[in-house]
């Protein structure tokens, strides 16, 4: 009863479902940093492709985080990575269905990211929908920076 | 600890759902959401003590640095998904405090899953 509806949500420094987006892309970022480093500083060798991938995965999603957050919905740089995430989602995906000995080990995109609940699969698509959406809509609303 | 472990799953699936809730209802994050946030916080810290009070006494997990990395993180969800709660005043800011408290639930059956009877 007084809890206050979001209707204040389009109010000063209030991001909206970029909160959301930032803050999963987040925890992709926490977590796939930490199992990378443990796979890359534990035992190099095993599987240094599915290592390396893992790696680049975390990366991936350490900038997007950083973009989202400086940039908003706004953000050309965001929407690039994003793009570079869905590629990066789909190649690893497939290259671990089509050539499984590269991968003795697991990595973050493999089997289109099937260990993580296919999140890594449908998250750039959600933020590309979004940021398009949001980005068409500004466009038509005023200038935008 | 497995009677801590039920207590802290308790609490991850009340604060996950109640987040939810709030983002539907589109409810700011109140004292209600942040208050089980706070519970949850508590009892992962718990339960790290009650882990970490066991090793002193001489137990050794395997691979303890993924066990207490896995439990640092998960506090660090929580504690992050109820600040998100505090400063978006927004559904959205609620619907981030309850996935914090969904994602550090399934760290915590992870934790069984690596470490089946008791995390050792």
């Amino acid at each position: 009863m007084t809890a206050e509806r979001s209707a204040v949500a389009t109010g000063r420094g209030s991001r909206g479902f970029e909160i959301v987006l930032i803050a999963v892309y987040g925890i992709f970022a926490i977590s796939a940093t930490a199992r990378s480093l443990v796979q890359v500083l534990r035992d190099f060798s095993f599987a240094p492709v599915a290592y390396l991938l893992s790696l680049l995965a975390a990366i991936t999603y350490i900038a997007v985080t950083i973009a989202l957050v400086r940039g908003g919905r706004r953000s050309a740089v965001a929407r690039g990575l994003c793009i570079a995430e869905l590629a990066g989602v789909l190649i690893v995906g497939t290259l671990t269905l089509l050539d499984p000995a590269l991968f003795p080990d697991a990595t973050v995109w493999g089997h289109f990211g099937q260990g993580y609940g296919f999140v890594p699969l449908l998250l750039p698509v959600v933020a590309l929908l979004y940021l398009r959406r949001s980005g068409r809509r500004e466009e038509g609303s005023g200038p935008v920076a | 600890m497995t009677a801590l472990s039920i207590v802290v799953a308790v609490l991850c699936g009340l604060t996950a759902l109640l987040g939810l809730y709030y983002a539907l209802r589109e409810l700011n994050a109140d004292l209600i959401l942040l208050g089980a946030c706070a519970l949850l916080t508590v009892g992962w810290v718990v339960l790290g003590i009650a882990l970490g009070l066991r090793d002193l006494g001489g137990g050794s997990p395997e691979d303890p640095i993924t066990l207490y990395g896995y439990l640092l993180t998960a506090v660090v969800l929580v504690v992050g998904g109820g600040w998100l709660g505090v400063f978006e005043r927004s559904r959205w800011g609620s619907l981030v405090t309850g996935l914090g408290a969904l994602v550090s639930a399934v760290l915590l059956m992870r934790l069984h899953q690596i470490w089946p009877g008791g995390f050792a």
